[in-house]
């Protein structure tokens, strides 16, 4: 059982390295879809959630579809339309990407098991990847200038948060009701985000945040 | 039932967008009014709640909600003037997202439960995104991507900071329901270090909707852009349930015994957003982005306030309260001189007086009013504030206080008196309507009338809401 889990969190550690290191938007889409298929099912996995009721069962599987399907699918749509499809100037380069990514995990590590926190016991590799995910997701937004790449950034914090949110704490307090909304405010904002992206690629005939430079003081 | 409050105005809104617009118009009117007397029914507890584990009915809570509907209604009222006299390409949206915006700000200010808190808040930026895109310049194109991108991003770490405080009852493994009323009560128990985590990032997440520097980058842009009524809502009432966010966190780590934490963050943060709103107020070229700098300022002040605890507390709350009606009072103020002179450029305008006279004087009482001068609540409240800050021993902080005070005044002034009186060459194109300079002297004798006379209901439900904190009316 606890292979599994770790194999799965070993992919998802997979996908945070592989999308600092990939300059196509399109297989960056891709392996967002991989990731939430990957965060959706390791609540699943773990032991003191494997006591589910039907209504916990409908919820994962929903769950899967919104962020292995739906996200994914509707960020593809966006990409469809964009004129293009690769990211050539980025901020930090693939390379330093790929390292920064490593170091990131490192840290993650090391503030794992440096604080001493008091965490629920075998769950220090959990942690690790939540926030290796969440640093990722950051860095990611903070280090390409598509707008696509920000909002694929931001998907990836929000994994990472999720991570934290079901993983990590016991199942008696969040209500599936409730993260339900969660997952319904990030779809609506990655809908109203891929909207808002339609409109700077019909303006500017591109989707690069350096157009938006008009607003300072 | 309580849930009416959020699900009617978040039912119409839906229809809304689906209407023409003449009916729309019509539904924002009713839908504010049905609002206010539900709201009102809730004050008097009329409303029973049948989901008690997500909402309740809190003090401080209802006072927000409060000062929401009754904003609302002064906004719509404006609004229907207002988008008649501009073009906007898609109506409907406009009123549809108006009524969703008033919706999920009641849902914050009813949730109880922390994530359902964290749901509302979340969709408050989404529902009025295309508040700010409405006008689809390149410029309100890219103050909405900031605005969406900055605040998801900010209030995603709040989400972490939500499961944070979960993950403290985990730890003490004590088994209460996940609602702010029930950790308050166990508060003493949980565990410190993660309830501390928690705090800090749901500071810098609700921070970020908020306006609180050095989180505020998108505040000034999408202020300036939105169309007026727009504005004044999301200044007005948006930024109050932000701080409700902060305000439950605050006291649930005052009841666990780490008032001195999180107070000292509040006010490190009110100070911070106080000296970069009175930086940027200088010299300002444009009027509505200065508003919003001052809104930055008065979140500054509210914050300031809270973390001091005492009489400050108390002084906070009345800000709050005095900087709603004074600041959307303002930017529909500003919307009209919008109207008249075509421009958001100070340069632009001049003798104010002469040619939009009604508008001139409810901008220039309200200027009065934002400043803190009497006989409006702004100056009680920072009286509050700054006796708060001597009481509890930050002699520095007061100081400071006053200064970014006077740096904002001067700013403002500046701009205000330039706009009002200098001989600039200006072109009046637009006429004053009724409808549209009604609504901002109606806000703005609300404050006055509070100043003077504060109704006992709403006094009591102050001072509930702050005892829990330590704040006190009597130093």
């Amino acid at each position: 059982m606890s292979n599994i889990v770790n194999i799965t969190m070993v992919i998802i550690l997979l996908s945070v390295l592989l999308s600092l290191a990939s300059n196509r938007l399109i297989a960056l889409v891709k392996i967002m879809a991989l990731q939430g298929i990957m965060v959706s099912l390791l609540p699943l996995l773990l032991e003191h959630h494997s006591r589910m009721g039907s209504g916990g069962l409908i919820f994962f599987q929903v769950m899967i579809l919104i962020k292995g399907a739906l996200i994914p699918g509707l960020l593809y749509v966006a990409l469809k339309r964009v004129v293009t499809k690769r990211e050539i100037e980025p901020i930090i380069g693939y390379h330093a990407s790929l390292f920064a990514g490593l170091i990131i995990i490192l840290l993650s590590i090391f503030i794992t098991e440096r604080l001493h926190l008091s965490l629920p016991k075998g769950h220090d590799l959990l942690l690790t990847t939540a926030i290796t995910t969440i640093s990722a997701g950051f860095f990611l937004m903070m280090s390409r200038k598509k707008a696509i790449t920000q909002v694929i950034g931001y998907l990836m914090l929000e994994n990472g948060i999720y991570l934290v949110g079901t993983a990590l704490t016991k199942h008696a307090h969040t209500l599936y009701v409730v993260e339900f909304g969660v997952l319904l405010d990030v779809l609506v904002g990655v809908m109203i985000m891929g909207i808002i992206l339609h409109n700077i690629n019909h303006t500017f005939d591109d989707i690069d945040t350096d157009h938006l430079n008009l607003l300072k003081d | 039932m309580l849930e009416l409050i959020f699900i009617l105005p978040i039912l119409t809104g839906l229809a809304a967008l689906f209407v023409p617009a003449n009916l729309g118009r019509g539904m924002l009117l009713i839908a504010a009014l049905f609002h206010l007397q539900l709201t009102i029914m809730a004050w008097f507890g009329q409303l029973p709640v049948y989901t008690s584990d997500f909402f309740s009915a809190e003090p401080v809570g209802l006072l927000v909600l409060l000062l929401t509907s009754f904003i609302f209604l002064c906004i719509s009222l404006y609004a229907i003037c207002y988008v008649r006299e501009t073009e906007m390409e898609n109506e409907p949206v406009f009123h549809g997202c108006m009524l969703l915006f008033l919706g999920t700000m009641s849902m914050v200010s009813l949730a109880d439960h922390p994530i359902v808190l964290w749901i509302a808040i979340e969709a408050t930026t989404l529902v009025s995104a295309p508040l700010i895109f409405v006008h689809r310049s390149r410029e309100a194109l890219e103050a909405t991507w900031k605005y969406i991108i900055i605040c998801s991003v900010g209030i995603a770490l709040a989400l972490l900071g939500c499961f944070f405080i979960t993950l403290s009852i985990d730890i003490a493994e004590i088994d209460v329901p996940l609602t702010f009323t029930s950790l308050n009560r166990v508060a003493a128990q949980l565990d410190p270090v993660w309830l501390k985590a928690g705090f800090i990032f749901i500071a810098i997440g609700f921070g970020t909707k908020m306006g609180l520097a050095p989180m505020h980058t998108w505040l000034p842009d999408a202020h300036s852009q939105a169309p007026s009524p727009a504005s004044a809502l999301l200044s007005g009432a948006l930024l109050n349930c932000a701080f409700l966010g902060i305000y439950k966190a605050h006291t649930l780590m005052y009841l666990a015994g780490l008032g001195e934490f999180s107070s000292n963050l509040l006010i490190g943060f009110g100070l911070t957003s106080m000296l970069v709103a009175g930086i940027f107020m200088v010299k300002q070229p444009d009027y509505k982005r200065m508003l919003a700098y001052s809104s930055i300022e008065n979140m500054g002040i509210i914050a300031f306030g809270v973390g001091l605890g005492g009489v400050a507390v108390y002084g906070a709350i009345l800000h709050m309260i005095h900087h709603s009606l004074i600041k959307s009072s303002l930017f529909l103020s500003a919307g009209n001189i919008l109207l008249g002179f075509k421009t958001k450029f100070v340069e632009h305008i001049g003798n104010l007086a002469k040619f939009l006279p009604k508008t001139f004087v409810s901008f220039f009482a309200g200027f009065v009013g934002i400043s803190g001068l009497p006989p409006f609540g702004l100056f009680i409240s920072e009286l509050f504030i700054l006796i708060g800050a001597i009481q509890t021993g930050h002699p520095f902080c007061a100081a400071l206080f006053i200064f970014c005070l006077l740096l904002v005044v001067a700013g403002a002034a500046q701009i205000v008196t330039d706009m009002s009186f200098s001989e600039n060459i200006a072109e009046i194109q637009g006429v004053e309507k009724y409808l549209r300079v009604f609504p901002p002297y109606a806000l703005l004798l609300t404050s006055i009338l509070l100043t003077v006379w504060l109704p006992d209901g709403i006094y009591t439900t102050i001072l509930n809401t702050i005892k829990i904190i330590g704040g006190t009316i009597h130093g």
